[in-house]
């Protein structure tokens, strides 16, 4: 006897049913276009956060042990015993701090500088891929005529003067030759937005813009700068005290050797990175002779003049010292196939073991337990805010593409009911009711496998070919979505996740049988007789 | 033919009678129509003899149907005072029967054939045929009866003249040729009884009369049980035996040659 195992009329039923109605075509089409949005709107902002993160994890390596503001010493030793672990691939000294900025134009900004060391800096993050300014040979997707600068490297340093291959060497070195003093000297690495001096182009890259500066006069003057040829910038610090009280501001003048660019606008647009050594200097951070006035145990009763009060006093001991350098951040890089967690939990280990041999020195493990953190730790708000878009797109979408279930309900409903005669007959033949049911939840079932099969494959080709896409709406129909100029990734990301295919065609076909089973049940609860006189 | 006999002889046919294939004693059916109810049968007793060819005779609205469906398990009859009355079907009430039973004598035991044919559209001639065999056997036991059945329902079809439409659709045929259909539909499973509600209802006359000569000469050669409901006397004439059916009670049963017997 027929169960809902045994389908051979269903079978039979779906296939005739599938094939000679518009109805179950519509549906599917309903199907498709809800699956193929849903997997576009998911992969593409699923492209943006996975962008962003990589974006934010290129300037911070993997692991960060901080202690921001007077920061801590014998970090040279931190970092060796670091480096001596195989879990552990480099690590490099930073400090962060904020200062103010005077740009060309005489504009004064807040600004995030970063001290870093820039040979193991570049070996623990992505910092010399992030240098903007360097010869390429590809041009950026979108720069179809080949307008790129940095492609033009040998004409610029015919024409102009400008050595790209100089620049990107002054930026990995940060530092740039006077040709006044024909010394080399210490330069600053800028984040490409700073300026404003560069401008984002339509296919993605930069294009160096002069300043304009207002004068005392009422006039403007017009000043071509390219920064990394003769730009720089004057910083001013506040140094801190050993107990992180402000002391007294100081200006540097850095020559700009180069800019950057990591992919998160907040950064490129409000950071500058300048070598440690300068940056310890003018924070009083550096290495320092110390010197403490002891009692002096030898001769407890002798006593002093002084001379700037003009009274006696007891004669205190100098005891002469070594104030070591400090940094307010280490940053580690995992060695290759270490899990971040695991390596979390090395570097806390370590970084215990070089605390107990500083007691006093350094701060105790205790503290600075919750001070390591992963380069996830340190972009969660940045990670978090992203997520929280992209779940809430797809939400929107989602609640959208619910609709369907709504159609297909509407559009099954209307089928069961023409076809109430062919259930009494069914019914008159023996088929049972959870027969029928499963006539409905399979041809929905099938419908929604179909379209959703459809809806995948055009899902997957729109998001595989989305900028191809894009440029021919925005050449056919003069209609820009995607504007580099305005956004910060040049291309829209067209990577699917085979993972979230699946999830999506799955929750297609999950949504067809779910508008079939009202009808299903509508159609295996109808009383035969009434059926069969259905006209 | 069968025996003449009265509502009565019916009553004690069914206590005594061991040649019953159905046996229909103190069944009621009542519709609701909105809110009012409209009874139907008013406690109709009705005896079947194996290989007998019983019609029920009766004016539109006087519940021959109603009794038919009640016959064939699609419908149940009403309780009573916490009584039901009884279908017996080889010595089972249908009346007491589960979902599952009722499926399995609807697609095993008996075979319907309808005024209207009530075909699948979508479905060609043959498969409209299959299809039963398809219900009754469920996937596993109809692919290894799939040709057997096939070969039945081709030949059913042959028989009856439409050897040469097996691939047709309903649409594409005559309503004398759909009716053929829906009888061989009726017959692919070798019924025990064949339920035919008017099956020359919406046929003219010519046809009507070769659709019964099918029925009729299939029934002598297979000795299958009939049960037919008509308005027409002159069909109820050449039936083993007829029962009058006037405002859902069973008022007279007579012989086929139309003499009433008291």
């Amino acid at each position: 006897m027929e169960g809902i195992d045994s389908a051979v009329y269903q079978a039979l039923l779906t296939r005739k049913y599938l094939t000679r109605k518009i109805m179950p075509m519509l549906a599917m089409v309903a199907v498709m276009l809800s699956v193929a949005t849903i997997l576009v709107t998911w992969s593409v902002m699923g492209g943006f956060l996975a962008t962003l993160i990589q974006s934010g994890r290129t300037l911070v390596g993997d692991v960060a042990i901080v202690w921001p503001n007077v920061g801590f010493g014998y970090y040279d030793e931190l970092i060796e015993d670091l480096e001596a672990d195989p879990m552990i691939e480099a690590a490099t000294p930073t400090i962060e701090t904020f200062g103010m900025i005077r740009l060309p134009d005489d504009r004064i900004e807040l600004i995030s500088i970063k001290g870093v060391d820039p040979e193991s800096y570049s070996r623990v993050t992505g910092f010399a891929d992030t240098l903007w300014w360097k010869p390429i040979d590809e041009p950026t997707p979108k720069d179809h005529e080949r307008e790129d600068l940095r492609l033009q490297a040998d004409d610029l340093k015919t024409e102009g003067g400008i050595d790209l291959e100089q620049v990107l060497e002054n930026g990995l070195a940060m530092s740039r030759l006077n040709p006044s003093s024909g010394e080399v000297e210490p330069a600053g690495v800028l984040g490409i937005e700073v300026t404003g001096l560069n401008e984002r182009t339509a296919w993605g890259g930069y294009y160096p813009w002069g300043a304009n500066r207002a004068l005392p006069d009422g006039g403007i003057a017009y000043d071509h700068v390219f920064m990394p040829e003769t730009g720089s910038v004057v910083l001013t610090v506040l140094s801190l005290d050993s107990d992180g009280r402000p002391v007294d501001p100081k200006s540097i003048t850095m020559p700009i050797a180069n800019e950057f660019q990591s992919g998160l606008y907040e950064v490129d647009q409000g950071t500058i990175m300048i070598p440690l050594e300068v940056l310890q200097r003018n924070l009083r951070m550096d290495e320092a002779r110390k010197v403490r006035f002891e009692k002096d145990t030898d001769d407890p009763f002798a006593t002093v003049y002084d001379p700037a009060t003009g009274t006696v006093r007891p004669k205190m001991k100098e005891v002469v010292g070594i104030d070591p350098a400090r940094v307010t951040t280490v940053l580690v890089k995992k060695a290759e196939g270490v899990e971040l967690e695991t390596m979390r939990e090395r570097v806390r280990e370590i970084y215990a073991q070089f605390a107990s041999r500083h007691e006093g020195q350094v701060p105790i493990a205790a503290n600075m337990s919750r001070q390591i953190k992963t380069w996830e730790d340190l972009n969660r708000t940045m990670i978090s805010a992203v997520k929280k878009e992209t779940g809430l797109v797809l939400f929107i979408f989602g609640i959208v593409s619910f609709t369907t279930v709504f159609l297909v309900l509407a559009i099954f409903w209307s089928m069961a009911s023409e076809k109430t005669k062919d259930i009494g007959i069914l019914r008159a033949l023996g088929a049972s009711t959870p027969g029928i049911a499963w006539l409905w939840i399979r041809y929905g079932a099938v419908i929604g496998i179909v379209g959703s099969s459809i809806g995948t494959v055009l899902g997957y080709w729109i998001v595989s070919n989305i900028n191809a896409i894009h440029d021919w709406i925005g050449k056919t129909f003069k209609l820009v979505i995607w504007d580099p100029r305005q956004y910060y990734f040049i291309e829209i990301p067209s990577d699917v996740d085979p993972q979230k295919a699946i999830i999506v065609f799955v929750v297609g076909v999950m949504t067809c049988v779910l508008g079939a089973l009202l009808p299903a049940w509508h159609s295996a609860r109808m009383d035969p007789v009434k059926a069969l006189r259905f006209e | 033919m069968g025996s003449a006999t009265s509502t009565q002889h019916c009553e004690s046919a069914a206590t005594g009678g061991s040649s019953s294939i159905l046996s229909v004693r103190d069944v009621r059916k009542t519709y609701k129509l909105g809110r009012v109810k409209v009874p139907v049968l008013h406690g109709v007793d009705l005896d079947v003899q194996r290989s007998e060819w019983v019609t029920i005779l009766g004016a539109s609205g006087s519940g021959k149907s109603t009794l038919l469906h009640l016959m064939g398990g699609l419908d149940r009859p009403d309780k009573r005072e916490g009584q039901r009355g009884s279908i017996m079907f080889e010595g089972n009430d249908l009346a007491r029967q589960g979902k599952r039973a009722l499926d399995r004598y609807r697609a095993d035991d008996i075979g319907f054939v309808f005024q209207f044919y009530h075909l699948l559209p979508e479905l060609s001639v043959l498969q409209n045929v299959c299809v039963g065999s398809m219900i009754l056997h469920g996937r596993l036991g109809y692919m290894s009866k799939r040709s057997a059945t096939q070969q039945r329902a081709t030949e059913l079809l042959e028989r009856f003249g439409l050897g040469h439409r097996l691939k047709h659709r309903p649409a594409e045929l005559s309503g004398g040729e759909r009716q053929r259909v829906a009888i061989a539909r009726a017959l692919i499973n070798e019924p025990k009884v064949l339920l035919a509600d008017e099956p020359t209802g919406n046929l003219d006359m010519k046809t009507g009369a070769s659709i019964l000569d099918a029925m009729i000469e299939y029934r002598e050669n297979a000795g299958l049980t009939m049960v037919m409901v008509t308005h027409d006397e002159r069909i109820a004439a050449r039936a083993d035996r007829v029962i009058r059916l006037v405002d859902g009670r069973v008022v007279e049963a007579s012989s086929g040659d139309s003499q009433p017997v008291s």
